[in-house]
Formats: C-alpha cells, structure tokens, sequence
C-alpha cells in the first residue's frame, strides 16, 4: 500500500466499491451481506474477548467449585456458549449467518438482563459472580452494552429485503 | 502492584491512546499503532518470562498457579489477534481494535498481580 492510503478510512476496499470506513450499505448485486467490515470488526473482537473470557470463568467456576452455585455456574456456561455463537456468526457473512447472529444477540440481551434481575434479588442460588451476574457490574456494563450494540449493527446491515 | 504490572501499564495506556488516536483521527493502522501493540506484547513477554525465573528460583504464588499461567497465556495472545483481525481490514475501525490490547492487558495484569500475591 502506498502511503498516501493509508490516512483514509476508505481506501482499503476501494477496489470493491466498498467504503468500509463509513458506514454506508454495500452497493452493487454481489454485494457483501456481512457483518465483519468497519465498526463490526471492533464488535466482533469485543465479543471474542468475552467469549475467550466468559469460557474460561465458567470452565474454572463449573470444575472448581461447581456445587456452591450449580444454576449461577451453569447459566454462565451457557453465556460462555452465546458469546462463541455470537462471535462466530457476526463473523461470517449470509443470511443464515445473519439470522444466527441476531438470535445469539437476543439471548444475550435477555440472558444478561434475567441473570442480572436474579442474581440482585436471589442472593441464595446466585452467591458470586458470573459475567452476567448484576448486568455485568463485574465487567463495567459491557455485557449490558454490548447487546444493545449489536442490535444496533445488525440492524444497520441486514440482509437487503428484496433483491434485485 | 510489582514492576511488571506498572511497565504493562504504562505501556498499555500509550498503546490504547496512541490508537484511539489514530482512529478517531481515521487513520488506518500503520507502524506507530502496530507497534504499539507490539510494545504491549513485549511487556507481556517481560512478565512471561521473569514469572517463569521467580517461580524456578523458589517463589511461591499466593493464589491458584494455573490461574495466573492462564491469565497470562490468555493475555500474550491477545496483542497477536488484535495485530492480525486489524491487518485484514485496514481502517479506523482497526484501530479501535488494535486499541482494546493496551487496556485490556492493564486489566488482566492487575488481576495477575492479585492472584500472585
């Protein structure tokens, strides 16, 4: 690449017709029905570092200590599962991929909003701290954010609903 | 807090300004940035590697050894996927990318300093 692209936002997939830098809808018949250009790459490497992160806590929770909180531990199992999903959709490019990543981001959002009401009004069955445990207070609200965001992408890049 | 964890960071805080800059200013990333994150993964590697010469020469860890070992695995290969996801789309939005290494090995260096003491 020559220097003068590299200051621009655009240029890299300027042979394709496609500004990624912005966050304008691909053009054209074969257009790229993804979600992993521009601002999605950094949602999908925020959701990789969860899902990296949230397999190893509820992996250590669940063969460490898994019998002081059986339903806390294995809901975060289960997030663990949604993150890797939901990264792995957001990836990939289609249709399906598309459908797929919205479900996981749904749960998401209804997982982390459920374990957070039951771990501030069940203290019994929900003791420490998963990554949804009080709306991710243990990760900054991320995992609160994070959803919402990626609603909000793939919302931004749904598949076209009629083609031409 | 020991050395290890004030050179991460340092380093980590450059790192994740340095490309938070760079992205808002929308720039793709370029030899400061990469090697940034480069700089992050060297401080990682520090930390690798004089845990590895405390523990041979007898030091014990307070909390769980696996956990730390994890932690810190974990942790080196972060600046390599950051590096890699941001070199196949060149545009700001790497940057942001490249940005989460700095503040993401500060965090998980605090908690590796938690568990070794």
């Amino acid at each position: 690449m020559s220097a003068s692209q590299q200051d621009t936002s655009g240029s890299a997939d300027a042979a394709a017709g496609q500004p990624s830098g912005s966050l304008a809808e691909p053009a054209g018949p074969a257009a790229e029905d993804t979600r992993n250009t521009g601002p999605g790459r950094l949602l999908i490497a925020v959701y990789a570092v969860f899902a990296l992160s949230a397999t190893a806590r509820a992996g250590y929770q669940i063969l460490t200590k898994f019998s002081e909180a059986p339903l806390a531990y294995l809901l975060s199992a289960f997030a663990a599962v949604v993150y890797i999903v939901a990264t792995v959709s957001l990836a990939k490019a289609g249709r399906t991929w598309f459908k797929v990543s919205v479900t996981a981001v749904l749960v998401e959002l209804i997982g982390v909003l459920v374990v957070g009401a039951l771990s501030l009004f069940d203290a019994v069955n929900f003791p420490h701290e998963t990554v949804w445990s009080l709306f991710g207070r243990g990760y900054g609200f991320i995992p609160l954010l994070l959803p919402i965001l990626g609603l909000i992408w793939l919302y931004r890049r749904r598949p076209a609903a009629k083609q031409a | 807090m020991d050395a290890y964890f004030y050179i991460i960071l340092v380093v980590g805080l450059l790192s994740t300004f340095l490309c938070v800059g760079a992205g808002i200013l929308k720039k793709a990333p370029n030899d400061a940035t990469i090697l940034s994150v480069a700089a992050v993964e060297l401080s990682l590697l520090v930390y690798l590697v004089g845990s590895i010469v405390r523990v041979a020469s007898g030091e014990r860890i307070a909390g769980e050894p696996w956990e730390f070992w994890g932690y810190l695995v974990t942790a080196l290969m972060l600046p390599v996927g950051a590096v890699y996801w941001a070199i196949l789309e060149r545009t700001r939005w790497s940057n942001f990318v490249l940005a989460a290494v700095g503040v993401t090995a500060l965090v998980m260096a605090a908690r590796m300093n938690q568990i070794w003491y």
